[in-house]
Parts: C-alpha cells; structure tokens; sequence
C-alpha cells in the first residue's frame, strides 16, 4: 500500500490536518475534507481532488 | 386600438401548398405573431408568444437569419451546410403501427408495413457515429414490434452510445418479460406519453383510460433499472390545468422518474382541426403556468431557454431531488457562467443522457452516504445524489405549417434518420393544412 505523504504548510512549517472546507461555486456551496494548514489556514488541494470531484461539481452545475 | 410592430423577419412557409415565405414577428399589445402573405393563398397569421415573459429577452443574442440560408430550405430538406447545428440525438421510426388511436399524432400512422429487422440494422450502422449517438426509437408505438429487444441489441452493436424508446407504455405495463429483454438489451431510457394525473385528460386525448397503465409501467421500468422521462402533450384546454400536479407526480417518483418533457401541441401528422389562436399553447404560456401551478417547486430563474436548439424550441432545467424537494442546480442568470461556450450538440447529448439515464448508487465506486444525514452541501452526497436523483423540466415546441420558423429550424439537433439522410423533425413532419 502506498504510503501517505505527510504535508507541511511551507509558511508555517506544521502539517496539514485534513478538515472540512467549504468551497463555492456558481451560487452552490459545499464542503469536502481538505488539508489545511492549523496555524495559518492555507489548504491544499490535491490533484486528483481538483481533476476529480471538483471538476465532476463544476459539471454538474454548468449543467451542459 | 393595440400597437403594432415588426420586431423580427424571417422565414416560414405557406400552410396550404408550403412554399417557402417571408415571415415576420409582430407584436400587438404584449402578444407577438408570426404573420405571412402567400400570393396564391393569402395572409396567414398564428400566435407564438403571449407576453407573459418578454420575448426579446427570452431570445437573447440569437441574431435573425437574415436573406442567408438555403433558398430551397425547407423544401427537400436533409441537413446541408446551411444548418447551423449538429444531431443531438437521431430519431428511427421502426414502425407505422400504434396500439393506440389518439386525436393527436405527429406521425399519423399510414399503414405502412414494418422495415425489417435486418432493415433496420442497416440503417443503424449508417446513422451511429460508434460512442456517441443517442437514437431515439420511435414510431407508430415501437413496442408493436416483438423484435424490439433485438433493434436495440442491434442499435448497440452498431455503437450508440444511448439507446432511448419512445412509447405510450402500454406493453411495458403489461409485459414485464418484455421489458426485460428490453433491459438485457441495453435500453438507456424511456420517454413516455404521459398527459396527466386525471383519466379524463387520457380519455379526451387518447380515447381511453390510461392512467393506471401509466403507473404500472413506470413501476416496471424501476424494477430493471430503467430511467423515464414523462412526455406530456399540451392541449389547452385538456390538461394545461393539470401541469402543476404532473410535475407533483413525476418528482413523487424520483428517481425512476427522471424528468419531465412538455411538448405544447403542434398541428401536424394527425390532428382534430386548423388551429385558432386559442388552440396554441406557447412556451411563455407554459412558463407561466410552471410559475402558477408549481411556483412552490420550480422557479422561473431556474429555466434557461434552449442553448442547443433555438430559444424559441424550447427550455430547460435542472435539480436533485431531496427528500424534502427539489434543489435547482440551473440558474438562468449564472447559465453559460464557467468554462462553457455555447451549448453544441455533444454538450446537450451529454448533459440529457447524464440525466434521463438511471444510475444506481456506487456504480462509479463514489462513497456511500446512504447510511448519513442527506446533507446536499457534502461534496461526496451532492455527487452521488445528483446522480442517483437527477431531475430536469424541460420543453419542446415543435413547429407545424403554421407556425415554423427557418430561423428556429436551422438550429434543430433533433433529426429523423430516413432514406440515408438526417432530416430536422419539424421539416420531417411538415404536413400541409387541408381546407375544407
């Protein structure tokens, strides 16, 4: 099993706790568990999260 | 005495001997009609909005055709470079038979002996475009045939990617080994006649009880898996009361219920008489009606005029359906907002077939939520469940000798596949007025 990679907020050198987040988009609100920094509240969106369930939320809401 | 303006100039047709006329948009008062002159036949004239929503708005950016275009058109019609759109989706008459004998019909049954089988894959592998076409079987009532189960293995064999049936829903109802066979087959969804919640609505336009059937038949349809979106016929008059509760109905039976299509009446193929005025039922109408009937469900901002098609042809929208209601996902002044163009064909195939085909939980290995509070503001249960209960109202205006328009039909994705060629419905369907 791969291994998971740990993340360090590069600002305030702490890892990144996985917490809910809310994002909006075309007058829709949702929320995912993201990381995100505990000190200064950056997050950090993965790759697959960005080209997978987000992208799949625009889509649905652009509707066509 | 009301004011009178040409707001628009186009194209239409004589309905008596369907030569191709100038036409124009004039308002009177908040009404607007198309008005033509056929020197042999004389001045025609037909309502195409009531102002219940301005037009202009509703038409947007869509520029007039202007003198451009085919001057044949729609006179031996089969797409040529002067179309403006793409197929969306292709319907297939296998059959001239019905099992029903109703007041309206847009393809009028001419007694015509069914193509056969092999017939039929022909034509199958000529008009799918191998993963992407949606075709539409369609009639008479395509589930006369008892081979039907083989024309949709055939459809998929030939590559399209979704196979719709356009029926009444009466041996649905009543053949569930049918209806398997159906579903082995690879049937994606069904569109069904579907006039009303009252049997006197079925009785005045189908000349018998059918509700029941109806039922029965969607009932069926959810045991193998099978979306369907309901189709009702608009007669004012006859059901235009009962839109309220039709969508009532259809959101009670989310998700087998996948949406509703209305389809105002048109006067083509078969039909009890030349309309008047009274006898039209236009989308702003039908707008109204949504708004009046249903304002508690639907809202108006939540309609977008067609993209895909002319706006004038009809609308759409958008939900997931909640246990408590539906949520709309399309708003009209946020439409084409985000990395979205213009509506293509392929864009609309992709988005009615997302919607109208059932999708059962976890197919594509999604999370569960069905154990957790609904919670549609959750990433993860709004993904799953705009899928699992994706809902859409949309509508579609056809045209007859009355009331088309070039304009509008230029820009027609829906295109009948006969004798080699893709035809727009409403030039497929044309039929001239007879005068008594």
């Amino acid at each position: 099993m791969k291994e998971k990679k740990k993340l360090i907020c590069n600002r305030c050198r702490v890892e990144l706790k996985a917490q809910k987040t809310y994002f909006e988009y075309l007058g829709h609100s949702f929320h995912a568990d993201i990381p995100r920094c505990p000190e200064c509240g950056e997050v950090y969106i993965p790759e697959d999260l960005a080209k997978g369930r987000i992208a799949e939320v625009e889509m649905q809401l652009e509707d066509k | 005495m009301k004011e009178k303006e040409i707001i628009r100039n186009t194209y239409s047709v004589c309905p008596v001997c369907l030569k191709r006329l100038p036409a124009r948009h004039v308002r009177v008062g908040s009404s607007v009609y198309m008005q033509k002159d056929c020197p042999e036949h004389g001045e025609f004239s037909t309502i195409i909005w009531r102002g219940y929503v301005d037009m202009s708005d509703w038409i947007g950016s869509v520029q007039e055709m202007g003198d451009e275009g085919n001057p044949n058109c729609p006179n031996d019609c089969g797409l040529c470079s002067y179309h403006a759109q793409d197929t969306c989706c292709t319907l297939l008459e296998v059959t001239d038979r019905c099992n029903l004998n109703c007041r309206f019909c847009f393809a009028d049954n001419k007694g015509s002996p069914d193509p056969t089988l092999e017939q039929i894959r022909l034509w199958l592998n000529k008009l799918a475009r191998p993963g992407e076409t949606l075709v539409q079987l369609s009639g008479g009532e395509p589930t006369v045939r008892d081979d039907l189960p083989q024309i949709v293995a055939a459809a998929k064999e030939a590559g399209c990617k979704y196979v719709q049936l356009n029926s009444n829903g009466i041996r649905l109802a009543q053949n569930k080994e049918y209806l398997e066979q159906l579903a082995q087959a690879g049937l994606s969804f069904v569109f069904m006649q579907f006039d009303g919640t009252e049997e006197e609505i079925y009785q005045r336009l189908r000349g018998r009880r059918l509700l029941e059937i109806k039922q029965r038949a969607i009932e069926n349809c959810a045991d193998y898996n099978i979306g369907v979106t309901l189709v009702p016929t608009l007669v004012p008059g006859v059901n235009t009361h009962n839109i309220g509760d039709i969508l009532r109905f259809a959101l009670s039976r989310s998700p087998v219920v996948r949406g509703v299509h209305f389809q105002p009446v048109s006067y083509f193929g078969r039909t009890p008489g030349l309309p008047e005025d009274d006898m039209r039922f236009t989308i702003d109408e039908l707008l109204i009606n949504i708004k009046e009937q249903a304002g508690d469900l639907i809202k108006l901002e939540n309609i977008i005029p067609s993209r895909c098609n002319h706006p004038l042809c009809g609308f759409h929208s958008n939900f997931v359906v909640m246990p408590d209601g539906p949520v709309p996902l399309s708003h009209r002044e946020r439409a084409g907002e985000g990395c979205c163009g213009p509506t293509t064909a392929k864009q609309n195939r992709a988005f009615i077939s997302r919607r109208w085909q059932r999708q059962i939980q976890n197919q594509d290995g999604g999370s569960c939520y069905c154990s957790k509070e609904p919670d549609i503001n959750s990433m993860e249960y709004f993904l799953q469940r705009v899928k699992t209960h994706g809902f859409t109202v949309t509508a579609m205006a056809f045209q007859d000798a009355g009331n088309i328009d070039l304009e509008r039909l230029r820009r027609c994705s829906l295109h009948v596949f006969d004798k080699d060629r893709f035809v727009p419905f409403c030039s497929y369907y044309l039929s001239r007025w007879q005068y008594q």
